[in-house]
């Protein structure tokens, strides 16, 4: 039988507009969900999208895709990779589902959001397909780690953690929120598709499998990886919202939009994925830096993709390309040392090797975050555990909602960023936060950090104990040292030898 | 790496693929469909980062005779992780470029 060729249909049968005769084109778009922002339906009907789809072919392909990752998975069960593997790189794999696995449901109802009210015809297919696949990375990054809940209670965080006041949780849901859920259509487009996804999302679903297939976890890699071809594909909705908002003198807004996601993903990357990247992973199976890894997807990838649609760098990429040598090294070791707070086992990496390692690919790491890493040794080398552990909250910013950091050392440069707004007083990591918060003070000036919420009496009793149980951390479940401090020990084997 | 803040000027296009025979393929293909340039393959394991200067193409047919078996362009999204560069998918080809040389 003949088939008429995909692309003499394709255009004509997704243009689905239509004269509107029951309700005005405002009900049937409001400005809340769509976000024309003035730009005429006739201009959205131009939106082409570079990667054209149809439902027969997407079928096909994702059947495909989910066949590979589950037969993987299916013939690697016998061999029991988990209970052999170096416990950094379970916890890598613990924290990853945690942050991720539900939030890709946030993803699915943000897509949603597209294939119901985006104005481009061509934009509400592809997220039609978008919903689809996000549905898919919340099923299988709940179905993998479920496999693992007999060996610890922390795998089942990958259910848990974003329906708790977890810290982190907060923090990684401050984010989604304000990118995925409480943005009209236009902006998810440009915000999580182009700002997240073809950007950052490299970083933890094909660096990160760089690292996974290195540490010989062939689950991990291949599931992840999968993951991302569906993202490479609904990644490109983007391109075109922000071609259209450029050619019509929306450059500005287009611009602001961009920039606030990619502020926002780098500083919840650079607690989650810069701490993975180099201190969780095995030293032998680490491909590559942190720093590398974000130079290679973001710096030079990224930033070029920015500039060939018309948008500038954002303003503050100095501060950012700087940044990559810093930021994830205060995060980490804040996470390490509040490590009751979190549902993994933080990993120090910061064994005699290690820090080698870390002083090639940071020159100056041994002089500033080493000098922090020798009192920790010390304290757990002489048998006082009790002074690494936290005793109180640390400060955390009214935008990321995570620790305010600063490089430690002869140079110690730790700065609040404040801000009053209608009489209260707000606290910013960077004047990237602050400048993120200035934006649009309405969105966000009601939010309360966990540190506000300590502050104004909503976790009782008001102490270490009472928060861990805000956050729902049972035992069991709070994190502790993944190597049982055999890093700190072999400093002392060193010594002794010496 | 001294300066990163220009690290973004420069024009290599290309898809970056999970592995698997589409990738060994497509390296192929796109040596024959760009006679005139020269294809880059970094390996990284879990990932192939393949790439060539301001605009690359590779086309079904090539694909075809690299793979041995018929393709379907659609097909490569199966192993297409990420790419560099703006992109255009028509039955016949894929083709990865900038709009702008920097």
């Amino acid at each position: 039988m003949y088939q008429i060729p995909r692309a003499e249909w394709y255009d004509l049968t997704r243009a689905t507009n239509w004269t509107y005769s029951y309700v005005t084109e405002e009900e049937m778009f409001p400005e809340e969900m769509s976000g024309a922002r003035g730009i005429p339906m006739e201009e959205w009907e131009t939106y082409d999208e570079p990667y054209k789809v149809t439902y027969p072919e997407y079928v096909a392909i994702q059947r495909e895709k989910d066949a590979g990752a589950y037969s993987v998975k299916a013939a690697l069960e016998r061999d029991a990779y988990v209970d052999r593997a170096d416990p950094g790189w379970i916890s890598t794999m613990i924290a990853h589902y945690g942050a991720i696995a539900v939030n890709e449901y946030a993803a699915s109802l943000a897509e949603g959001r597209m294939a119901r009210f985006a104005k481009a015809p061509g934009n509400r297919n592809m997220a039609t397909f978008g919903t689809l696949d996000e549905n898919r990375h919340g099923q299988i990054q709940l179905f993998f780690p479920h496999a693992n809940i007999k060996r610890s209670r922390q795998w089942d965080w990958a259910h848990k953690a974003m329906q708790t006041n977890d810290w982190a949780s907060i923090a990684a849901r401050a984010f989604f929120d304000d990118i995925m859920l409480c943005r009209d259509a236009v902006a998810v487009s440009i915000m999580l598709t182009f700002g997240f996804e073809t950007g950052f999302t490299n970083m933890q679903f094909l660096g990160l499998a760089a690292d996974a297939s290195e540490a010989g976890d062939h689950t991990f890699a291949s599931l992840i990886s999968s993951v991302q071809t569906d993202e490479a594909r609904h990644a490109q909705q983007g391109g075109p919202s922000l071609k259209i908002l450029i050619a019509n003198g929306h450059k500005d807004e287009a611009q602001k939009l961009v920039d606030i996601s990619i502020w926002r993903a780098w500083k919840l990357f650079s607690v989650l994925t810069g701490p993975i990247m180099d201190y969780y992973t095995p030293l032998e199976h680490r491909s590559q830096s942190f720093k590398e890894f974000m130079v290679e997807w973001i710096i030079i990838q990224f930033e070029r993709q920015l500039a060939d649609l018309g948008l500038d760098a954002p303003w503050f990429w100095e501060d950012l390309t700087n940044d990559l040598d810093v930021t994830h090294h205060g995060m980490h070791l804040g996470v390490w040392y509040w490590r009751p707070t979190v549902w993994w086992n933080p990993a120090a990496g910061a064994g005699p090797e290690e820090r080698e390692w870390l002083e090639e690919k940071y020159p100056g790491w041994n002089k500033t975050w080493g000098k922090c890493w020798d009192v920790i040794t010390d304290n757990l080398n002489n048998g006082r555990e009790d002074l690494t552990l936290p005793e109180t909250l640390p400060y955390v910013c009214n935008m990321c909602q995570l620790p305010i950091v600063g490089t430690p050392g002869n140079e110690w440069n730790v700065q609040d960023y404040p801000l009053e707004f209608e009489g209260r007083l707000y606290h910013f990591g960077s004047k990237a936060d602050r400048w993120c918060f200035e934006q649009d003070p309405e969105r966000y000036k009601e939010h309360q950090s966990l540190i506000d919420r300590f502050l104004s009496g909503q976790i009782q009793p008001a102490d270490l104990p009472g928060a861990l149980a805000y956050m729902g951390l049972g035992p069991g479940e709070m994190g502790k040292d993944a190597h049982d401090y055999a890093w700190a020990a072999a400093f002392k084997k060193q010594a002794e030898v010496a | 790496m001294t300066n990163l803040k220009d690290a973004y000027k420069q024009n290599k296009v290309g898809p970056i693929f999970n592995g698997g025979e589409v990738a060994q393929a497509a390296i192929e293909a796109a040596e024959w469909d760009n006679p005139d340039k020269e294809i880059i393959v970094v390996d990284k394991g879990a990932y192939v980062r393949i790439s060539a200067e301001q605009e690359m193409i590779i086309t079904r047919a090539s694909m075809e005779e690299a793979l041995g078996r018929e393709f379907l362009m659609s097909e490569i999204e199966i192993h297409l992780g990420s790419m560099a560069g703006q992109i255009e998918v028509t039955p016949e080809q894929i083709r990865f470029f900038f709009e702008k040389t920097l």
